[in-house]
């Protein structure tokens, strides 16, 4: 009868994609594209706002965006249409995209001559909070249906993001959302975070986030 | 459910570790999981034999050992359980409080022969 052994391994999963996140955004910044990772429900309007902010910046910045979709193609094809290089990452059930998944991305999209790559996460507030996926800024948007009260039942989403848009305010009549303690809560967990309230649909209020993602794409590859 | 594709990271790092230390063969694996993590161990146990199904760790076993979530109150500094209270504090019942732990996910150990 052979004895039984215990081997201590100790290690963190969420370190291990850390460290990966950390080395893909070292080479991010070697080779001066900046990533943004953007996430949100499903439905809140990520790809609407992707392509309003590639129709302000895609005379000034070369971009490239990839699409996580479970296995639809439609997103990629909306944003193809305003002549942005995209790839659609198939994701096969998973809800959020790791370090190792994101750098595989952007190796299928190539980013040769890519001044800017953006993620389209998977729409879920949970999960993609918890994985650094390598990017030197995160944004997460926050659309009106959803309600105001979502910081409170999600703060672990706001406390990570650098710029909170809130989209959809052309609907706002309709829904009793409170702007103003929607601000409050988000800012109590996150004193540092951009909250910038947009419509997608008409453009209003992309013009402030397009000016933010071009400073910042400006200052990390300087 | 994103249980799997994490189990199949864990899998890796395993599989990693047994190369690395000549075990010979792997009878458990032990995780740790926050109470307040995304992972639910429910469906760890669900997608594990999936996960290892062909890999060096097929047939073995998986034991979850959960990591409470405390919190301690900003406040008074009472530490309470943060599922069990509500995220309010049970002495003053503030709810600014600083999470100790309760997010983790650790593959803490292997049993092995
Ligand atoms: N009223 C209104 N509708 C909007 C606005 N922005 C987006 N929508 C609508 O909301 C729906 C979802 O928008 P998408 O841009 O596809 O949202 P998404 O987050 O990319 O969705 P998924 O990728 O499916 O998670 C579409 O029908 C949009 O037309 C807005 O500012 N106001
Ligand atoms: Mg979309
Ligand atoms: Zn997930
Ligand atoms: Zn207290």
């Amino acid at each position: 009868m052979k004895e039984y052994r215990v081997l201590e391994i100790k290690q963190s999963v969420f370190e291990d994609n850390n460290k990966q996140a950390d080395l893909l955004r070292q080479k991010l910044k070697d080779e001066k594209i900046f990533l943004l990772n953007l996430m949100s429900s499903p439905g809140a309007g990520k790809t609407t706002t992707l392509t309003r902010t590639i129709e302000m910046l895609k005379e000034k910045l070369r971009i490239g965006v990839m699409e996580a979709d479970i296995d639809s193609d439609v997103d990629a094809a909306t944003i193809s249409e305003t002549g942005a290089k995209v790839i659609q990452l198939h994701t096969g059930g998973m809800c959020h995209l790791d370090a190792d998944m994101t750098k595989q991305g952007l190796e299928g999209l190539g980013t040769e001559g890519v001044d800017l790559a953006i993620l389209e996460n998977v729409g879920n507030l949970v999960c993609p909070a918890e994985f650094d996926t390598g990017a030197v800024k995160n944004a997460m948007i926050l659309s009106v249906p959803e309600g105001d009260d979502k910081p409170l039942k999600y703060p672990l989403m706001f406390t990570i993001c650098d710029v909170l848009l809130i989209n959809k305010i052309d609907v706002m009549p309709y829904f009793d959302f409170d702007l103003q303690a929607c601000i409050e809560r988000v800012k109590k967990l996150n004193p540092d975070i951009q909250v910038i309230p947009v419509c997608a649909k008409t453009g209003e209020g992309i013009e402030d986030f397009a000016d933010w993602l071009y400073k910042e794409t400006i200052k990390w590859q300087t | 459910m994103h249980e799997l594709g994490v189990v199949m990271e864990v899998v890796r790092v395993v599989e990693e570790f047994v190369r690395e230390n000549d075990v010979e063969e792997v009878d458990t694996v032990v995780l740790q999981v926050g109470e307040l993590s995304s992972m639910i161990p429910k469906y760890i146990y669900d997608v594990y034999p999936a996960a290892v199904d062909g890999t060096m760790l097929e047939k073995t076993k998986l034991d979850i050992e959960i990591i409470p979530g405390n919190g301690r109150c900003g406040n008074c500094e009472t530490i309470f359980s943060v599922l069990q209270n509500h995220a309010t504090c049970p002495n003053c019942q503030s709810t600014q409080f600083e999470l100790l732990s309760g997010r983790e996910f650790y593959i803490k150990e292997i049993v092995c022969y």
